[in-house]
């Protein structure tokens, strides 16, 4: 990870970040087949995968191109699990973030389709293949969306780890669906964060969880409350330790996800005035930011600039 | 000599009276059964229970005696089956046949009575629901239903119907004896062999889904007869079993089970209980597990277990020929073909992976979901009618709501409708399965695809008794049934905006609803169901299939396959409430 002197504006795209994912969104646009399978097929750790799926999802089009691929290819796992990735996000994008009071009827109804049919793809592929991360993962998201229930996201789960025990953006899936917004509660989020931390290996990126049912507990109080919230030095102490055993660990080896882990415990820890522990973070950063979690912070750039500053100041 | 030679010689065709007869040699005690076949499917909504009041008239007789005797209505056939002497087997099955020939209707009354009271203490099975959904107010969707004929059908209709159906043609003997015993006198009427029910349909779209109650999941399908759907119900029983009690810990109960439901077909039903904070899990298990079976992923493992279940039947049973002789009989009664032992060991060892697959499409394409709380839209299942549609065909007289303006009811020479901002339900007349009648005008009518309208006096804007008079005049009278005077108090009363809590307009339509006792597809109807299927698998299993359920026979009637001992819990609301027709 690039540590230039932070002080030029922050880089969110994960292209551009991470330039080695710059091949996969131009084999993506290209409509380019085999370079989008050797792509995803060289990343040998399924968390990187999961993160490519998403990047590919986001390409506006793919559906086009991927359901060409599927019908094509129609017992490959791989075209039909970016297919139905694709398809969710096309859902979401019609739904948008934004609480569901606020969600028309209309958008509803379109989001659901869409992803009824990324379901359709997925329970055929979650079939034939059982092992399937990619799938499992994807079936996390669409059980929150469809409001499949407590009891069956975590059975989806289940599936998950069963193959790919620490599967840590299955748990940031999971963990959504067991915070208070989609039907969980407090001591369920952080209760699961901190179950899946202790049970995962030493420098492994699940560690972040705890960082984020604590961002996701902030974001859920009012305001002065959700400050007071991340100021308990218990909280801090929690993060410094998630942090030691996971990003700051000698067995760390940075994926895709570890500038996402770095921007949680930074945000997190500078949230609540927590500078001295969130300036490395920082540092590490350098000019380094991804969506989440600045972007639930408002204006997620001057958001990030505002607490580099800060941190890096006072810590 | 082969099994193949023993089967044949041990199973031998005969005739006693006119009545087709099997024979073979039983150890110990002489077991024999008459089956006819007429059965719940035969009736009408409006004559629903007669096949099971002539059952009860001519077992009445043998009220209180020491011998193992029963009699069963099931959804196609009724049987009389005893255990007993050769002596007590001769009398018991002279006593039926002299009933039959002159039914006791002087005991019509108290039968009545009998029969309302069996139904309020029967519960039926999860999969109650499921024949109305998928057949209608029809044929094999009767099995949904409360027996309205035993309100009230007169003694001539009853002993009509004992006349034609419970006669010498239409029915099948047998006894384990190698003889025909002396001192038969079985004769009866004689009458047309009666073809299987007409087969119709409720379900426009399939894969389907219903709503149900909580903490049950319930799924049948239709799938052709054959020893590979057998085995298909097998493998899918355990793998729910695996899946959702063994690895999920969702259910306690997960099964499956296959009944043959006519010459050519079978019904394939699986079932698996939940906690309610459970249940979309046991939703998407089962829908993983079938997808899995669906997409031919089934170890050989799998297959072969179930096989040595059905073959382990085989060699635990020392008399087989006598095992397989209710299931051979109720073959022939509907003329489904007889395999012997060999045969059927040899379908058995037949069947791939390939087999089990295509099974699994089948059942999959017609399939019938019933899942508590929300829909099952999400894994492919469209959602069956809610709604029959069509008011606007009928130009009748408009009777709002005196309790929602928003909901009207029509009253037209051809028919009834009711339309809701949710849609509409039409029963035209020609179309009507039945119609309760009672004295203070209250109409409640069902039409054949089970769509339900209660016209209700009480409830809508100038229904006069004119009105209430046309549609008297129009229904067909076989389909009406005059019912009692009803209990005031169960004679609906609008409830005036303001009433009680906060009136909003869904809180209004929903009380609405209730209070109307307004039921699409008949949430009031009571089902033993459960127990025409049970039966229906311990009887016909004898080929095909496989021997097992037969044996069941041996251990009475009252033995159930494993789904329905898990399902037959009561809900007895329902039964109670289905007492008021």
């Amino acid at each position: 990870m690039p540590k230039t002197e932070p002080s030029a504006r922050p880089r969110f795209d994960p292209c551009v970040t991470m330039p080695s994912l710059q091949r996969l969104r131009t084999a993506v646009k290209a409509g380019d087949w085999p370079a989008t399978e050797s792509f995803i097929a060289s990343l040998p750790d399924e968390d990187d995968r999961a993160f490519a799926a998403s990047l590919a999802a986001r390409i506006k089009g793919a559906e086009k191109f991927l359901e060409r691929v599927v019908g094509e290819r129609p017992g490959e796992p791989l075209p039909r699990a970016l297919l139905a990735e694709r398809y969710i996000h096309i859902g979401w994008d019609i739904r948008s973030g934004a609480r569901a009071q606020y969600v028309s009827g209309e958008q509803f109804r379109q989001f659901h389709a869409w992803l009824r049919r990324a379901e359709h793809l997925l329970i055929e592929l979650c079939a034939e293949h059982p092992a399937y991360a990619l799938a499992w993962r994807a079936r996390l998201i669409s059980a929150r969306g469809l409001e499949l229930g407590q009891s069956e996201t975590r059975r989806r789960y289940d599936r998950l780890v069963e193959h790919h025990p620490h599967h840590f953006n299955g748990q940031q899936q999971l963990l959504q669906k067991l915070c208070p917004k989609w039907g969980g509660g407090w001591e369920l989020a952080h209760g699961f964060a901190r179950e899946c931390a202790a049970a995962a290996p030493p420098g492994s990126l699940v560690g972040v969880l705890v960082a984020e049912a604590h961002l996701e507990h902030w974001l859920d109080l009012d305001s002065g409350a959700d400050e007071r919230y991340l100021r308990d030095p218990a909280v801090r102490d929690e993060l410094v330790a998630a942090a030691a055993a996971s990003v700051w660990h000698p067995d760390f080896h940075p994926g895709f996800h570890a500038i996402g882990a770095h921007g949680t415990f930074a945000a997190t820890l500078s949230l609540g005035g927590h500078y001295a522990e969130a300036a490395p973070h920082f540092r590490e950063l350098g000019n380094n930011a991804s969506e989440s979690p600045w972007n639930y912070l408002g204006d997620k750039e001057a958001a990030f600039i505002k607490h580099r500053t800060t941190a890096l100041a006072k810590g | 000599m082969s099994q193949e030679n023993l089967d044949v010689l041990a199973i031998r065709e005969t005739e006693v009276d006119g009545i087709r007869t099997v024979l073979t040699a039983g150890g110990g005690a002489v077991t024999a059964g008459l089956a006819f076949r007429v059965g719940a499917a035969d009736e009408t909504y409006a004559t629903r229970g007669v096949t099971h009041l002539v059952e009860h008239l001519a077992l009445h007789r043998h009220g209180v005696s020491d011998l193992h005797y029963n009699g069963a209505t099931a959804t196609t056939y009724t049987l009389f089956h005893v255990t007993g002497t050769t002596d007590e087997v001769v009398g018991y099955l002279n006593g039926v046949c002299a009933a039959l020939r002159n039914l006791p209707l002087d005991r019509l009354e108290i039968e009545r009575e009998i029969l309302r009271t069996e139904a309020a203490g029967r519960g039926g099975g999860a999969n109650r629901q499921l024949p109305l959904w998928r057949y209608g107010a029809q044929g094999y969707g009767l099995t949904s239903y409360a027996e309205l004929g035993t309100w009230h059908l007169s003694a001539d209709a009853v002993r009509d119907w004992a006349a034609t159906r419970f006669t010498r043609e239409n029915a099948v003997l047998w006894i384990t004896s190698d003889t025909v015993p002396e001192g038969l006198d079985l004769s009866l009427p004689s009458g047309p062999r009666h073809p299987m029910p007409v087969v119709t349909s409720a379900l426009p779209v399939t894969p389907a889904y219903i709503q149900g109650e909580d903490g049950t999941v319930v799924m049948d399908g239709i799938v052709r007869r054959s020893s590979a759907a057998a085995l298909f119900a097998e493998v899918l029983g355990r793998a729910l079993y695996a899946d959702l009690r063994q690895k999920g810990g969702y259910s306690y109960t997960a099964t499956a089970d296959y009944s043959p439901r006519d010459t050519e077909f079978a019904t394939i039903t699986a079932f698996a209980d939940a906690l309610p904070q459970k249940q979309d899990a046991v939703v998407g298990g089962l829908v993983d597990v079938l997808a899995r079976l669906r997409a031919g992923r089934i170890e050989q493992a799998e297959l072969d277990t179930a096989r040595a279940t059905f073959l382990k039947a085989y060699d635990h049973t020392t008399d087989l020929a006598a095992a397989r002789l209710p299931g051979h009989a109720l073959n022939l009664l509907i003329g489904h073909r007889n395999l012997t032992t060999e045969e059927h060991k040899a379908e058995l060892a037949a069947v791939t992976l390939d087999d089990l697959r295509e099974v699994a499409r089948e059942l999959y394409a017609n399939a019938l979901l019933q899942v508590p709380g929300r829909g099952a839209d999400w894994a492919g299942f469209t959602e069956a009618p809610q709604h029959s549609g069509g008011t606007t065909e009928l130009g009748g007289t408009r009777h709002p709501s005196r309790e929602d303006a928003s909901v009207v009811l029509t009253v037209a020479p051809e028919g009834v409708a009711l339309s809701t901002p949710g849609g509409v339900v039409t029963i035209r007349h020609d179309q009507c399965a039945a119609m309760v009648a009672y004295p203070d005008g209250g109409r409640r009518l069902t039409g054949l695809d089970g769509f339900q309208i209660a016209v209700e006096p009480t409830l809508f804007a100038s229904l006069g008794p004119d009105r209430i008079a046309l549609i008297d005049a129009a229904v067909p009278p076989a389909a009406v049934v005059r019912m009692p005077a009803r209990d005031p108090e169960r004679i609906p009363r609008p409830r005036v905006s303001g009433d009680g809590e906060g009136p909003g307009a869904r809180g209004l339509v929903r009380h609405f609803f209730q209070t109307l006792g307004i039921v699409v597809f008949g949430l009031l109807t009571v089902v033993w169901a459960v127990f025409a299927v049970v039966a229906t698998a311990l009887m016909f299993g004898g080929s095909g299939p496989g021997l097992i359920p037969v044996v069941g026979v041996w251990l009475g009637l009252a033995a159930p396959v494993r789904l329905f001992k898990a399902v037959w819990t009561a809900r007895k609301k329902t039964a109670a409430e289905s007492g008021a027709g």
